[in-house]
């Protein structure tokens, strides 16, 4: 049973030693950055590493409040023996942190209460709330809970102001039209009212099949849009036959076919 | 003639490997003219080119469309050529762009194929030359953003009146709104893309509604 438990202990020792080191090595990397790097480092670059950090305190804390995982609350630990001379073995494992297993070293680092700068204030607090007079403390109260009551009114109102705004402006400020969003994207996409050919309602001229626009403008500016329906007329009987057979097999080997 | 073998293996070897950016995920909406400062200063704030301030541009845009003589399976191959107004010496750009997909309710974006070369003025000869025809032209002014690989446009569009001898003159804007779109060009397969355009559109609202739009329904309704 006991050497059950030990060995709970041992790997879940060495789970969490293991997730707080890589927690060390990432904030090692973060400050060597912040410290070295500064001049390139950005943004993005800067919020991956902190979410690097924040991710592994997330599954250090897993591990911590995992049910398999021994309560350490429950563990003392306990000094057998202290000592004044420099401990090789301890540098070693602290990488130089902690040179000595003294008496001065010992108490700060081993401690689990508050400091003791915060314990007494602590204790000084809980002196006075117990040497306080019911009347008094109610008399507080009351004061305390007029204070947070006038705070909250103020904000629900301001944010009622708030939502009324944003809601009225929602309806009322109109800055863009659906109609015009739709004519737009439709001249463009499909040339709506623009098209200027002989066939105003938009549809493509089908049985033109190989008109040209008029030769003769090469590189020029061909700002002048879609030539007149008489001279296309011109063009289109005086096309030669070759070059319908030249867009039926520009059509046939063109991978685009559908 | 090997050469040309070459250049056609190494481009169906790029098509394979999935380099080549041939789809563009989509959205569209408009702005009302009186609004269109309040939406560039949104854009400025964010959008990447905050210090250079926004790109202009000035194009004139041909479409085109090479059709087939077939009767039954009528068929057009819609061909774009696009060109700067404002830079003399750029050169012209053809687009072809492929039909959209609207997918389902759970697509963020319109997605269509589409392929960007750059070519040289001749090529408006040369379309000419292999049957394609002129459809429609405009031109489009404004002003374009960049947001990591995502590109947003806000274009005035103006139609060509026939009289002008040079694109430019007498021209008149088509509606009283700027032309907002928010694209990006990526090698297929690439979705993840999609989701970045639907929070980016979401923080535009309710300035300017990028939508899916799809052009039969629009067919229709117009």
């Amino acid at each position: 049973m006991q050497q059950r438990e030990e060995k709970q202990l041992e790997s879940s020792l060495e789970s969490i030693i293991q997730r707080v080191n890589d927690l060390k090595a990432s904030l090692a990397s973060m400050i060597f950055k912040i410290e070295n790097e500064y001049e390139s480092l950005n943004w993005p670059k800067f919020l991956d590493n902190y979410a690097l950090i924040s991710g592994q305190l997330i599954s250090l804390s897993k591990v911590l409040s995992h049910e398999k995982c021994t309560n350490l609350r429950n563990l003392t630990v306990l000094p057998l023996m202290l000592s004044p001379e420099r401990d090789e073995q301890l540098i070693q494992m602290t990488e130089g942190r902690i040179t000595t297993f003294s008496h001065d070293l010992v108490p700060d680092y081993l401690r689990t209460k508050l400091e003791p700068l915060a314990e007494k204030k602590m204790l000084q607090l809980e002196h006075k709330a117990q040497g306080l007079q019911y009347d008094n403390a109610q008399k507080q109260i009351a004061a305390y809970q007029k204070v947070v009551t006038h705070v909250w009114d103020i904000v629900s109102k301001a944010r009622e102001e708030w939502e009324v705004e944003a809601s009225s402006r929602g309806n009322t400020q109109q800055n863009s039209s659906v109609a015009d969003t739709h004519l737009l994207v439709a001249a463009v996409g499909m040339g709506k009212g623009l098209k200027m050919g002989p066939n105003p309602n938009g549809q493509p001229n089908s049985t033109s099949g190989g008109m040209m626009v008029a030769p003769g403008r090469p590189g020029g500016p061909p700002g002048q849009g879609p030539i007149p329906p008489s001279s296309q007329a011109m063009s289109m009987s005086k096309a030669p036959s070759a070059i319908k057979t030249n867009i039926k097999s520009a059509a046939q080997m063109h991978p685009y076919n559908r | 003639m090997a050469a040309l073998g070459t250049a056609i293996d190494s481009l169906t070897a790029a098509m394979k490997c999935n380099i080549i950016p041939n789809q563009e995920y989509l959205l569209q909406g408009s702005v009302l003219d009186q609004y269109v400062e309040v939406l560039l200063h949104r854009l400025r704030g964010l959008c990447d080119n905050v210090d250079s301030g926004p790109e202009t541009f000035n194009d004139h845009e041909l479409c085109y469309s090479l059709r087939a003589n077939n009767v039954n399976t009528p068929m057009a191959l819609p061909l774009r050529v696009r060109r700067a107004l404002d830079v003399s010496d750029a050169p012209f750009q053809l687009r072809y762009v492929g039909q959209q997909e609207l997918g389902d309710k759970n697509r963020p974006t319109v997605v269509r194929s589409c392929i960007d070369m750059a070519c040289s003025s001749t090529i408006i000869e040369f379309l000419s030359e292999l049957g394609c025809r002129l459809d429609f032209e405009y031109i489009a002014r404004g002003y374009m953003f960049r947001k990591g690989r995502m590109k947003v446009t806000v274009s005035k569009i103006f139609k060509m009146n026939g009289i002008a001898n040079k694109p430019g003159e007498g021209v008149e804007a088509i509606s009283q709104s700027y032309l907002v779109e928010l694209s990006v060009q990526a090698p297929s397969g690439q979705d993840a893309i999609a989701e970045d355009m639907r929070v980016f559109a979401e923080q535009l609202r309710p300035l300017v509604q990028l939508e899916k739009i799809d052009y039969k329904r629009l067919g229709n309704m117009m």
